[in-house]
């Protein structure tokens, strides 16, 4: 290796940046006193404890997951058809097509939250769940579309081609042959998305109505109104979540080499 | 393999008959011809090749035969029905493509099966005939493998299986060997025969490749800009190229106009370099030249001359059994007429 001496300390600094606020998270979440201080004073699991008991957490836990899981799947449900038309189909504007599903990662969230809010809490009467559940499956729609065409882009676009040349109807090709060449990236998709919705802030903000808050939203409540660490101890309890969730990402990318090209 | 020879054997109508054919890209305004008014017959049992440099249309066309383009006027006829505008799955082809296409989720077997399992045949039935296919490429030992788990060459050979595994009526085979290594590519033509011959099927092959074209079909079609430019045996076709861009690209080198015979080309191989005061013997026309160059490649030397022609100098290439001439030289070139090749239309030294 060639001795880059300002590139070492680049990543030092990034990597500190990164983690720092991790490390003062584990700190504070395992601590045995009482107040969000750093250094901590002593090792205790007493907050993870408080942090299990308390009810609102496990309510909103539960809508998370909820939510996060219908969206999802309501995410796949549309993205799938759109990334196989924009990919495979000859739609006349296809790259319009392909902005439009880009276009709610630009628009920043809380205009299209409040949007939402207005239109459909206010104007339909919708419960809070509905509009948390419409609101983040447009929020991943364009996640699904781009991760799980992704495998669609890779993959030789004569495949159809040939399935239909040895006797397959586009149905039968389609499930024959599109969907499972496309399992890998629907798989990323639904892990990404998942992830993406459990951990959002600003749309559900505005989503929630009363008695109904995503995990998050609950978090932000609380730590408006005290200063124990137990908000830390539900951060590392998400945190170790997500890290699972990308350790099982990464088994399946490894996944995607066996089946190869 | 049980084959379709008995018909191969019977004359009759042609497996494909393309009647007038256009495909046209674009806007009606700058509408652009893949492929123009192209009429042709594939005899029955026949290995056809379109053989032509790249762009001229010859994918256009194949795909057309499978269904995948829909031709913007003209007919397609297979077996002696219109099929212009049947489906690609109810056309009864098998297309090996240029990429090979192998789908990446199943192994070789699946691959192969997969054209017998949307025909309905009882599972026994396709279990052996993926099998037969296998066998026919050598390949049976690997059908549990998946195809990214094999080298180029493997996956051509199980891309043609699943091709023949159906027994269609036309395998359509698009550059099949052209990813292939350039000593692998020749191995495999003699295998691609020998399929084609086992199982008696009716074959059109696309190749910009003369050689390959050459060695494998016993019947030609040479296409350019979209339109067929000579079709026949290469038997036929080889020594009698009907004008000047047929004759470039089956390799020939001499253009030029010769008094009482108009344009004409030779091949390299009949001309005869005369030393001074060397008899001409037998018939044929003398030309006066001067050696441009001369290069020497072993048992002979090709060397390049200036000549007077009918319409000015032309440059010739004479292939000279010895090493006895040096540039700057004048020489006389003798043209034996039986070897002198008229050309159609605009086959001039300056129409390039
Ligand atoms: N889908 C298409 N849209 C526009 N032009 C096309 C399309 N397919 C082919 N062409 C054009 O038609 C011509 C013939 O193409 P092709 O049949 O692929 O030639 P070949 O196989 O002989 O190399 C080329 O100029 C190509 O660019
Ligand atoms: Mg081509």
């Amino acid at each position: 290796m060639i001795r880059r001496p300002f590139l070492t300390l680049l990543a030092a600094v990034a990597f500190t940046i990164m983690l720092g606020p991790v490390v003062i998270l584990l700190g504070v979440a395992f601590t045995a006193g009482s107040t969000l201080t750093f250094p901590p004073e002593g090792l205790s699991l007493r907050w993870f404890g408080a942090a299990l008991a308390y009810q609102p957490f496990l309510d909103s836990f539960r809508t998370s997951v909820v939510v996060a899981l219908t969206s999802t799947l309501f995410a796949l449900a549309l993205g799938i058809p759109a990334a196989v038309a924009l990919h495979r189909g000859s739609l006349p504007g296809r790259r319009v097509l392909e902005n439009l599903f880009l276009s709610p990662v630009i628009v920043p969230e809380l205009v299209l939250g409040l949007a939402l809010f207005q239109q459909i809490m206010v104007g339909l009467h919708s419960t809070a769940t509905a509009a948390l559940v419409l609101g983040h499956t447009v929020l991943l729609l364009p996640y699904a579309v781009r991760v799980a065409g992704a495998s669609l882009a890779l993959a030789d676009p004569r495949l159809e081609e040939a399935a239909r040349g040895l006797g397959a109807g586009p149905v039968r090709t389609f499930f024959s042959v599109t969907l499972p060449v496309m399992r890998p990236g629907i798989l990323s998709a639904a892990i990404l998305a998942f992830v993406t919705s459990l951990n959002n802030v600003p749309l559900s903000l505005l989503l929630t109505g009363p008695g109904v808050a995503t995990l998050p939203v609950e978090m932000l409540n609380y730590v408006q109104s005290s200063f124990d660490p137990v908000v830390a101890a539900v951060s590392v309890l998400l945190l170790a979540g997500s890290v699972a969730v990308a350790l099982v990402t990464e088994r399946l990318v490894g996944f995607t080499k066996v089946f190869g090209r | 393999m049980a084959n379709t020879a008995e018909t191969a054997a019977a004359p009759g109508t042609p497996v494909v008959r393309l009647d007038g054919v256009s495909r046209e890209y674009g806007k009606a305004s700058g509408a652009f011809a893949a492929v123009s008014d192209l009429s042709l017959d594939v005899p029955r049992g026949s290995f056809t090749t379109l053989l032509g440099p790249s762009g001229c249309g010859k994918t256009t066309t194949l795909r057309m035969i499978a269904g995948f383009v829909r031709p913007t006027s003209g007919r397609i006829l297979l077996e002696g029905a219109d099929a212009t505008s049947t489906p690609p799955e109810k056309r009864n082809i098998g297309m090996v493509f240029q990429s090979y296409a192998l789908f990446p989720h199943m192994t070789l077997r699946d691959n192969v099966a997969f054209g017998l399992r949307t025909r309905r045949i009882a599972k026994p039935e396709v279990l052996r005939r993926a099998g037969e296919a296998l066998e026919l490429v050598g390949l049976s030992h690997l059908a549990d493998r998946r195809p990214a788990q094999l080298s180029g060459g493997q996956q051509q050979r199980v891309a043609l299986a699943r091709a023949v595994a159906v027994r269609p009526s036309v395998l359509l085979l698009d550059e099949p060997l052209s990813n292939l290594d350039a000593r692998l590519r020749v191995q495999m033509r003699q295998e691609l025969l020998r399929v084609q011959r086992e199982t008696g099927l009716t074959a059109v092959l696309v190749t910009h490749d003369q050689d390959e074209a050459l060695e494998l079909s016993d019947h030609l079609v040479i296409m350019n800009g979209g339109r067929l430019e000579q079709q026949g045996a290469p038997r036929e076709v080889f020594p009698a190229p009907a004008n000047r861009f047929v004759a470039e690209f089956l390799g020939y080198q001499n253009f030029l106009t010769v008094p009482g015979h108009g344009p004409v080309t030779v091949r390299p191989e009949h001309t005869r370099l005369l030393a001074d005061g060397e008899a001409a013997g037998g018939d044929g026309v003398l030309l006066d030249a001067q050696v441009r160059g001369v290069t020497y490649q072993g048992s002979h030397c090709l060397v390049e001359v200036a000549a007077a022609s009918g319409d000015g100098e032309a440059t010739l290439h004479c292939l000279h059994p010895g090493d006895d001439v040096r540039p700057g030289a004048r020489v006389r070139i003798a043209l034996p007429h039986r070897h002198l090749v008229a050309l159609a239309g605009g086959a001039g030294t300056e129409d390039r």
